[in-house]
């Protein structure tokens, strides 16, 4: 499948808040552990040998799932290979809580829980749809149910 | 650089509904004419297949740092998807009638993770006010935030020592008014962040029901915690044991004490 990896690389680029030196296990056998700069960008995690500047590769954190492994150990692994697990060894409990917290929070999907959470609170508490002033009431990608609208005063249809 | 493709794909193809889908032509890489190809756009991420029924993408697109421009074309209805990096491609594609670019440009504009991120933010910041003027008996209402998911809003680099005016936030048009503009130069995004700073002090007070515990499934009544902060973004909290200035913890205890003050007043 192709990808727009020039773009990606650059977007590996930009600053983050969380980048760390872990320890990062592939999820084929004989994968051993090895150190690795592991760094979140939007809702991608790249990781880089620890002194280049390219990313070996990167992990599309969409339909994923995030399992604590032991205490400083955690697991990412994709819904469609569930048994094929990323693992990734952190110095600490906390920092190893962190990264997860991080992770989970990091898909699109995850946003758009939030988004429809508060625009639904919002419109409750005033009875006006938040988005509307900004002309994004219809997009789909903001509607509670897919398609479905959000109406002034109708709350039964969220 | 490698990506985990087989999960990527199995995104494109899942029972997640996508954002948007359709017919376009897509101008190729070597050869330079135009293919019709069946897009499917899911978050931020704009998958290409041969056909309508493939069972999986050809390709995709990842739409982040990016903007989308009406272009110059002997093709009709042709657009573009520009990249602000170093050689980076252009992605040259054309729709089958003025509806549908005009539908699939808004569409691929706001389709970025940062796009999302900010409105996100944006709505967060005005349920807080919204919840913060319901005021007396409205203590119940606020999102019972665990100590994890505090954020304080204070502005990179800056020090925030001015609190008090953010309550009465007069931030939220310039904020919101700059997303709007976010639509149409998407580049800009990152300076949209309101130049006031907030701090979220109020809520530390109230001992925290179940801590909310990252997981993606928000309880109706409790908001979920907040997505990840952008670099530069404080990590200080009225709890943190990294909040060592006095100063700033003065001030928001000085704030709780001024609500309850006027909460008081106004029950007399």
């Amino acid at each position: 499948m192709r990808f727009n990896e020039k773009e990606l690389v650059c977007l590996s680029r930009q600053p983050s808040e969380m980048a760390a030196e872990l320890g990062m296990r592939g999820p084929k056998k004989g994968d051993v552990v090895k150190r690795r700069l592991v760094k979140l960008v939007v809702n991608f995690l790249f990781y880089f040998r620890t002194d280049e500047e390219e990313p070996i590769g990167a992990l599309l954190l969409e339909q994923c799932h995030v399992e604590r492994e032991d205490s400083q150990t955690f697991s990412i692994a994709f819904l469609d290979e569930a048994e094929r697990k990323y693992l990734f060894e952190c110095d600490s409990e906390e920092q190893c809580k962190e990264w997860m917290d991080s992770i989970i929070k990091a898909s699109y999907e995850f946003m758009r829980k939030n988004l429809i959470f508060y625009r639904t609170e919002i419109h409750r508490l005033t009875g006006k749809d938040p988005l509307e002033q900004y002309g994004i009431s219809d997009e789909t990608r903001f509607q509670v149910n897919s398609g479905s609208q959000l109406m002034n005063r109708d709350t039964s249809s969220l | 650089m490698k990506l985990n493709e087989r999960s990527v794909a199995h995104y494109a193809t899942c029972d997640s509904p996508p954002d948007k889908t359709g017919f376009l032509f897509k101008k190729g890489e070597r050869n330079t004419a135009y293919h019709r190809r069946w897009f499917v756009l899911k978050g931020n991420m704009l998958f290409y297949f041969e056909e309508r029924d493939s069972r999986e993408p050809i390709g995709v697109i990842v739409l982040e740092g990016c903007t989308v421009e009406l272009c110059e074309s002997v093709e009709e209805f042709a657009f573009a998807i520009k990249f602000d990096c170093a050689k980076a491609r252009v992605y040259k594609l054309a729709a089958e009638n003025q509806a549908a670019m005009e539908s699939w440009v808004k569409a691929l504009s706001r389709a970025s993770f940062d796009y999302m991120r900010l409105v996100v933010k944006e709505l967060e910041r005005q349920l807080e006010e919204i919840q913060d003027a319901a005021g007396a008996g409205g203590q119940q209402s606020r999102p019972k935030l665990s100590r994890r998911n505090q954020v304080v809003r204070s502005r990179s680099g800056a020090s925030s020592s001015s609190s008090s005016s953010s309550l009465s936030s007069s931030s939220s048009a310039p904020s919101m008014a700059a997303v709007y503009s976010a639509q149409k130069s998407l580049q800009d995004e990152v300076q949209l962040i309101s130049g006031s700073s907030r701090e979220n002090g109020v809520a530390w007070s109230k001992p925290p029901s179940a801590s909310a515990n990252g997981s993606a499934e928000a309880a109706p009544s409790r908001a979920p915690p907040v997505p990840p902060r952008r670099l530069g973004a404080s990590l200080e909290s009225p709890v943190s044991p990294d909040t060592a200035c006095f100063s700033k913890l003065h001030d928001w205890y000085g704030r709780e004490v001024e609500e309850l003050r006027a909460q008081w007043l106004q029950s007399q």
